[in-house]
């Protein structure tokens, strides 16, 4: 088996981050190589993704299966590729920091199966930090920006304002009543 | 002579490369190194060509590793087999050329720029011991693991193969029980080499020649693709270049190299330059015969060798990473054990432990029936087959993708699910089992040649390395497809000993050269020689530069003056 850990520090409250990451689909999409992903139900998802070893892409399906939502500081997931003997799970904590910052570590293991096992390692091996790595960044990318625009404060309406509002709802729908009697009356 | 003088130049050097696999490469280092600026132009993002992507094989005959290993060996004993190879089609003066300049250039490289090869052990050449002249081992090298990190920035940018890992050599691969015996590799070394990108095969052979041009700062244009020569109505003294969507026109004061590879991705030119209809390929596509589209307009002359088809596979799902299908060479599964090629009568047609044997007769068209007798063709594996060996990108034991190949639990039950004649197929399976266990072919001899045992055959596998039963179901059924040659082509730019292209009028285009794949291969004839298409590719840089830079080789002249 092989495995690869890879921390990294978001800026964004734990709360914010657990939001993105309670979302298989926001996880599916920032696969490096998606193709598609197909939600089965809350625990289990199968995934298409092209995935490039040297020069040679190869398009593989994976199952992927929560194991333990935990959030917000954690979730645990397996998958399996489909006609290929791999397998392999991995985790995802993440623990609040100060001035409103998350540090994530995402964990992911691969383990080839049957007599060609030591050759998936092999092939695994030096790809894995990379993937996960380029994951990590683009999670970390992809709540920062969600983040930062929730940040921008929205236009506060002032109380005369939301008053206008109400009292302009309640003459629309005053107008629309008298409209009905005006037409049924007209029958 | 054209004449095209642009209204001004946007730069200047003395040799451009076009192309930049090894013969590119090798003419832009050479030029350099005598005292001439050059630069590369390659249209592909990535550096290093068909080179790259090959197996790294490199023929010398007569080479001075295999000396020092104690291997008895001369030039003029390769000469003698490469012109038997020939079978007439080759020119006597080009093999004679190439068999006198490859150790050469061989020692120029190393000593220029640190190419470390070594001699691949106890591997013979492809027609040894029948053929006078052949070696048990010791023309066979292969570049020792480079270190990509070396490259730089070019690192990612210069090209991998998607056809066999590239952290094992052949010694690994021939140590770990040979391409049958994936089970026995040495998969911890993979991992260290793959980790630390140590590059083998031709990956590495390509990255010692993009490292030689980098340590010599000879400008490596990717992405920029040479559209037209130019010339000054007596020579060839530019090109025009186009890069960024811009043109570039630059100028050559001593020439320009075409080294392209072939035209296999150029399903026109296949069909009317080799007569291949509807090749697939396993090469990237930017293999599409600029040379000719480049030369052509100079008046080059071209010339065409016997050019068979090869047989491809595809694995659904796998692609190059330009997204393009990936089509696998057959080669090392049709001649294993417990496995046959067949035609639509059932019948085997060839010896498909030697791929030379088989594709020829893939290429047979009966003029009595209109038809080609052995096209289309299927490899027939069975169970045992499926779990020893590895077929295409399935390893041992592995399901097959879905539309790989066609499942059935009998002979007869596959030969109706693919149209071949079941009768056929199932006296032909009987014959061959019998064959398998007397341990010889009568009818095509398959199992007699070394380097068909050890490239195509299991050495495990007794009494023959290549025969084996087909007799425990499930049957498999996969189709082959006319392909491509890799890259090496039957048809390309006539040249003489110093690479200059030759036109019409047999005289050299003054300023034009040609180097590797893009050279019509009278020195090579008929049949070729693996690892012959490397070696001709640094072989022909090396004289085309040194031609270049004014200090053409006399070797040849020099030779043909001894009585």
């Amino acid at each position: 088996m092989i495995d690869t850990t890879q921390s990294i520090e978001i800026d964004a409250p734990i709360g914010q981050v657990w939001g993105f990451a309670r979302d298989i689909n926001g996880w599916a999409r920032l696969m490096p190589g998606l193709q598609g992903c197909e939600i089965l139900d809350e625990d289990r998802s199968r995934w298409t993704l092209k995935v490039g070893a040297g020069a040679l892409v190869r398009t593989v399906k994976v199952a992927v299966q929560v194991q333990r939502w935990a959030g917000p500081e954690a979730v645990d997931f397996t998958y399996a590729l489909a006609g290929d003997p791999v397998k392999g799970g991995g985790t995802y904590r993440a623990v609040a920091l100060e001035n409103g910052r998350t540090r994530m570590e995402l964990t992911v293991q691969v383990e080839g199966t049957g007599p060609m096992a030591p050759m998936w390692e092999a092939m695994g091996r030096p790809l894995l930090p990379k993937f996960a790595r380029g994951f990590a960044g683009q999670f970390k990318a992809e709540v920062e920006q969600a983040y930062g625009a929730a940040q921008v404060p929205p236009v506060k309406r002032s109380i005369l304002a939301r008053l206008l509002a109400w009292l302009l709802a309640r003459f629309l729908a005053w107008i629309g009543r008298l409209r009905g009697r005006a037409a049924r009356a007209a029958e | 002579m054209m004449q095209n003088l642009p209204a001004k130049w946007d730069m200047e050097v003395d040799l451009v490369s076009v192309g930049s696999g090894a013969g590119g490469l090798a003419a832009a280092i050479t030029a350099q190194d005598n005292g001439f600026s050059a630069l590369v132009l390659e249209r592909a993002a990535e550096l290093g060509g068909v080179t790259a992507y090959s197996m790294g094989e490199v023929w010398i005959p007569g080479n001075h590793l295999a000396a020092q290993a104690g291997i008895a060996d001369s030039p003029e004993s390769g000469l003698q087999y490469v012109s038997t190879l020939a079978m007439g089609y080759g020119d006597e003066r080009a093999m004679r050329n190439q068999a006198i300049h490859g150790p050469v250039a061989l020692k120029y490289f190393e000593s220029a720029i640190g190419l470390k090869l070594q001699v691949i052990r106890n591997f013979p050449d492809y027609y040894y011991p029948q053929t006078k002249g052949s070696a048990a081992e010791g023309r066979y090298l292969e570049a020792t693991p480079f270190a990509a990190e070396e490259l730089g920035e070019w690192q990612h940018k210069t090209r991998l193969t998607p056809h066999l890992p590239a952290g094992f050599t052949h010694e690994d691969i021939f140590h770990g029980g040979g391409l049958a015996n994936i089970l026995g590799w040495d998969y911890g070394l993979l991992a260290d080499r793959l980790t630390k990108d140590l590059r083998c095969l031709g990956p590495g052979l390509a990255a010692y020649f993009v490292k030689g041009a980098l340590d010599r700062k000879i400008p490596l244009y990717t992405e920029t693709s040479a559209e037209e020569l130019i010339g000054d109505g007596e020579r060839i003294i530019g090109v025009r270049a186009r890069r960024d969507g811009k043109d570039l026109f630059i100028k050559a004061n001593r020439g320009v190299v075409l080294a392209v590879s072939g035209y296999e991705r150029n399903h026109d030119l296949a069909k009317t330059l080799s007569n291949l209809l509807d090749p697939v390929s396993m090469v990237f596509g930017t293999v599409d015969g600029a040379h000719f589209r480049l030369a052509g307009p100079a008046g080059a002359r071209v010339a065409r060798m016997p050019d068979p088809p090869n047989l491809g596979i595809h694995m659904p799902g796998e692609e190059h990473d330009n997204g393009t299908p990936l089509w696998r060479g057959s080669l090392p599964f049709l001649g294993l054990p417990h496995t046959i090629v067949v035609n639509s009568a059932g019948k085997r047609f060839a010896n498909e432990a030697f791929y030379r044997s088989v594709y020829f007769a893939v290429d047979a068209i009966d003029g009595a029936t209109q038809t080609h007798p052995n096209y289309p063709c299927w490899m027939i594996i069975d169970h045992q087959a499926r779990t020893k060996y590895p077929c295409g990108g399935a390893m041992p034991g592995q399901d097959l993708p879905e539309g790989f190949a066609v499942v059935a639990g009998s002979v007869a039950e596959l030969a109706g699910k693919i149209g071949v004649d079941a009768e056929g197929l199932q006296k032909t399976v009987a014959q061959f089992n019998k064959y398998s266990e007397a341990g010889a072919d009568p009818e095509f001899q398959r199992g007699t040649s070394p380097w068909g045992a050890i490239m195509t055959g299991d050495l495990n596998h007794k009494p023959n390395p290549n025969l084996g039963t087909l007799s425990q179901g499930p049957y498999y059924a996969i189709a082959l497809k006319r392909m491509g040659g890799g890259g090496i082509t039957g048809t390309g730019l006539l040249a003489d000993n110093h690479c200059r292209v030759l036109g019409w009028n047999n005289a050299p285009i003054p300023g034009l050269y040609v180097a590797g794949n893009s050279m019509a291969r009278l020195d090579t004839g008929a049949l070729m020689q693996s690892g012959l298409s490397n070696a001709r590719g640094m072989t022909h840089g090396y004289l085309a530069g040194l031609h270049a830079a004014g200090r053409p080789s006399n070797l040849l002249e020099r030779a043909e003056m001894v009585p």
